[in-house]
C-alpha cells in the first residue's frame, strides 16, 4: 500500500517537476548516514576510513582543512600531510563549492533531529521559515517591463557587477577559530567542532556499550553537539568556520553550479513570473534573478532543490556552463557579486 | 491594469531591500562566536591530569598543540588500547588519545605492522611521532607502580600473573614472591595492567577503583 501512494507520489512529482531526479535527493539524504555507518564499522573493525575530520585509508587521507590550518597555526610548524591535504581540498572546493556541506556533512543531518523536539514533526520556525518562501508575488502573471530588465540583467550584464559582503558572520568565527588556535596553541575549534562531536558520539556510544566505558564524556559530548545544531538553528548558515572556508575559496568556483535553460525556463520562453527555483534554495540563492538572493552563487551545496522544484525542468548542473550570448544562461555561474546592484 | 502593475513593481523593490547584506543580528553572531572561540582558548589554563599518551606522543605540549581530534588513532589501534580522554580527566584534553590497557597492551604493532605503531602512522598532523628509530624499548609509554594495599600477591596469595606477562623482564619478584617494578627496564606497555585480577569479581581487594599495577604517565 505504502508503495503505491509512493508511486502515485513520485508520479505527481514526475508531472510537477521533470527536472526532479528523486532518486539523487533520496541519495542525498541518506549518504551522511552511511558515511556515519561506514565510520562506525571502523571503528569496529578496526580498520576504516577514519572520520571526516581526517577521510582516508590509513595513512593516505585528507585531513580537515579547518583541522589542518588549526594544527600548523597552533603548533607553528609545516606539516606536510596537512598541507598535501589543503591543496586537494582547495582543488575540490574550486571544482565543486560547497558540495561538502550539501551532501557529505553530518551536521544537516543531526539537525534534523530537531524534528523530533517539535510536534508534528516541524518546528514552529520551519513553518515560518516555508511560509516566508511561498511567492509573495502572484506566480504565472506575465512579467513587468521591470522584471524583464532583471532578468535581462542576471543572464547578461552580472559579470560586471561584482564586489560587495566578503564578509559574513561566519567569516568572524573562522577568523576568531584561527586566531584562537594561533595564541593559544590548540586547535581551538575541533574541541567544539559539531562535526568532530558527532563522530565523538558514535565511537563513545559503541565504547560505552562494547567495552563498558561509562564517563561523563557520554553525555557532554552529545549535550554539546545538539546545543550547537539543535537549538542553534542557523548553525551552518551563521556560524559554521568550515562553510565559511569553503564559501571563501568556493568564490573562484565556476563549475557545476546550477545553470538555467533559457528555452525551457517560463520567465524566459514564455514572459511568466515563476521564481520557483530561488524560493526552493535553503541557502538563499535566486538562479533566476541573482541579484534578488540573500547569498551568492558560492553559497551552492549542489543540494539540486531548484533543480527539483523547476517547473520546466530547465535547471541543470553541467560541468561547465556553456558561455551565453546566445542560448543557455549559466543562471548565476557568471552573477556572482551581482547583490550590489544599487538599492533603488 | 495601471495598478496591478504597479503593486508588482513595489514588491520587486520591496524585495531587493529586504536583501541582508550585513544585519546587526549577523554581526552580533559573528563576533559572538570569535568571542566564544577565543574565550574556548582559555581552557588551555585550566588544570587537567595527566594521561598515559600512544607511543610518541608523550610530549604533552606538541600532541595538544597539533591533535585535531580525528580518532583515527583510534581506529587504527589493532589491539583497542587507544580510547578518547574522558572529560573527567580535563576539558582541554578531552577527546585525545590516551591508553586503555583494560584488555591488552601495546606492543608497537610488531605483528601487525612490523614494529612501528599504527597509530603514529595514521595520525595526520604529527602530534603522535616516534624519532627515526624509536623501537618499543626505547620509547617509554609510562612506568608501571603496584599498589602494595590492592595488590593480590602482596596478601600473600601467590598471584603472578604480571610477572608472567612482563615481556620486557621489569618485573621480579622479591624472596615471598611479591612483584617489584624494575622501573629502568619498564616501558609502560600495560602487558601487566591488562592481566592484572585485582579488580575483577570474587577479588578479595574490595573499595579498589583501579587496578593493582597500571601504568602511570611519566612526568
Amino acid at each position: 500500500m505504502n508503495r503505491d501512494t509512493e508511486e502515485k507520489k513520485s508520479a505527481r512529482a514526475q508531472v510537477k517537476a521533470p527536472g526532479a531526479k528523486p532518486g539523487l535527493a533520496k541519495l542525498r539524504r541518506a549518504l551522511p548516514w552511511i558515511v556515519m555507518v561506514v565510520v562506525a564499522l571502523g571503528f569496529g573493525l578496526h580498520k576504516g576510513f577514519g572520520t571526516l575530520s581526517d577521510f582516508g585509508w590509513m595513512d593516505v587521507s585528507v585531513l580537515c582543512p579547518l583541522g589542518a590550518l588549526g594544527t600548523m597555526l597552533a603548533s607553528k610548524l609545516l606539516v606536510p600531510r596537512a598541507l598535501i591535504s589543503l591543496a586537494i581540498v582547495a582543488v575540490l572546493i574550486l571544482l565543486l563549492g560547497r558540495t561538502f556541506c550539501g551532501w557529505i556533512c553530518s551536521v544537516p543531518s543531526v539537525a534534523k533531529l530537531r524534528r523530533a523536539f517539535a510536534k508534528g514533526g516541524r518546528t514552529k520556525k520551519d513553518a515560518e521559515e516555508a511560509a516566508a518562501r511561498t511567492p509573495k508575488l502572484a506566480p504565472g502573471a506575465p512579467l513587468t517591463d521591470k522584471e524583464k530588465a532583471l532578468l535581462a540583467q542576471s543572464c547578461h550584464e552580472a559579470h560586471s557587477s561584482r564586489g560587495s559582503r566578503v564578509f559574513d558572520s561566519r567569516g568572524a568565527v573562522l577568523a576568531g577559530a584561527l586566531g584562537s588556535a594561533a595564541i593559544f596553541g590548540f586547535p581551538v575549534f575541533c574541541l567544539v567542532c559539531p562535526i568532530g562531536l558527532t563522530f565523538a558520539t558514535i565511537l563513545l556510544v559503541m565504547r560505552a556499550f562494547g567495552v563498558g566505558d561509562v564517563t561523563v564524556s557520554l553525555i557532554v559530548v552529545p549535550a554539546l553537539l545538539l546545543a550547537e545544531v539543535v537549538f542553534f538553528r542557523k548553525w551552518c548558515h551563521t556560524l559554521c568556520p568550515l562553510g565559511a572556508l569553503m564559501s571563501l575559496l568556493g568564490r573562484a568556483n565556476r563549475t557545476v553550479l546550477p545553470t538555467i535553460d533559457n528555452e525551457k525556463c517560463l520567465e524566459t520562453s514564455k514572459d511568466r513570473r515563476c521564481g520557483a527555483c530561488g524560493r526552493a534554495c535553503e541557502e538563499g540563492i535566486d538562479p533566476r534573478h541573482p541579484q534578488l538572493g540573500a547569498a551568492r552563487a558560492n553559497e551552492c551545496t549542489r543540494c539540486r532543490a531548484c533543480a527539483d522544484a523547476c517547473p520546466a525542468g530547465a535547471i541543470t548542473f553541467p560541468l561547465i556552463a556553456r558561455t551565453q550570448d546566445e542560448g543557455p544562461a549559466p543562471a548565476i555561474a557568471a552573477q556572482e557579486e551581482a547583490k550590489t546592484l544599487p538599492h533603488s | 491594469m495601471e495598478e496591478d502593475k504597479q503593486t508588482t513593481e513595489s514588491s520587486v523593490d520591496d524585495l531587493r531591500a529586504k536583501r541582508p547584506n550585513i544585519s546587526r543580528r549577523s554581526m552580533c553572531l559573528g563576533i559572538g562566536g570569535a568571542a566564544a572561540l577565543v574565550a574556548l582558548g582559555g581552557l588551555k589554563y585550566v588544570g587537567s591530569t595527566a594521561v598515559v599518551r600512544p607511543p610518541g606522543g608523550q610530549d604533552e605540549d606538541r600532541l595538544v598543540s597539533a591533535c585535531v581530534r580525528c580518532q583515527k588513532c583510534y581506529e587504527a589501534c589493532p589491539r583497542g588500547v587507544i580510547a578518547p580522554v574522558h572529560v573527567e580527566d580535563g576539558i582541554l584534553q578531552t577527546r585525545t588519545p590516551k591508553m586503555y590497557f583494560d584488555n591488552g597492551w601495546c606492543d608497537f604493532c610488531a605483528d601487525e605492522n612490523g614494529g612501528v605503531p599504527l597509530c603514529v602512522e595514521v595520525c595526520p598532523t604529527r602530534a603522535l611521532e616516534l624519532p627515526a628509530g624509536a623501537t618499543a624499548q626505547s620509547t617509554i609509554i609510562g612506568k608501571a607502580a603496584i599498589d602494595t594495599d590492592t595488590c593480590l600477591a602482596y596478601r600473600l596469595t601467590g598471584c603472578r600473573f604480571c610477572y608472567d606477562a612482563c615481556p620486557y623482564e621489569a618485573i621480579e619478584l622479591d624472596e615471598i614472591n611479591r612483584p617489584v617494578v624494575i622501573a629502568d627496564k619498564c616501558n609502560g606497555c600495560g602487558a601487566c595492567e591488562s592481566v592484572c585480577v585485582s579488580l575483577k569479581e570474587g577479588s578479595i581487594s574490595s573499595g579498589a577503583t583501579k587496578r593493582a599495577i597500571v601504568v602511570e604517565p611519566q612526568a
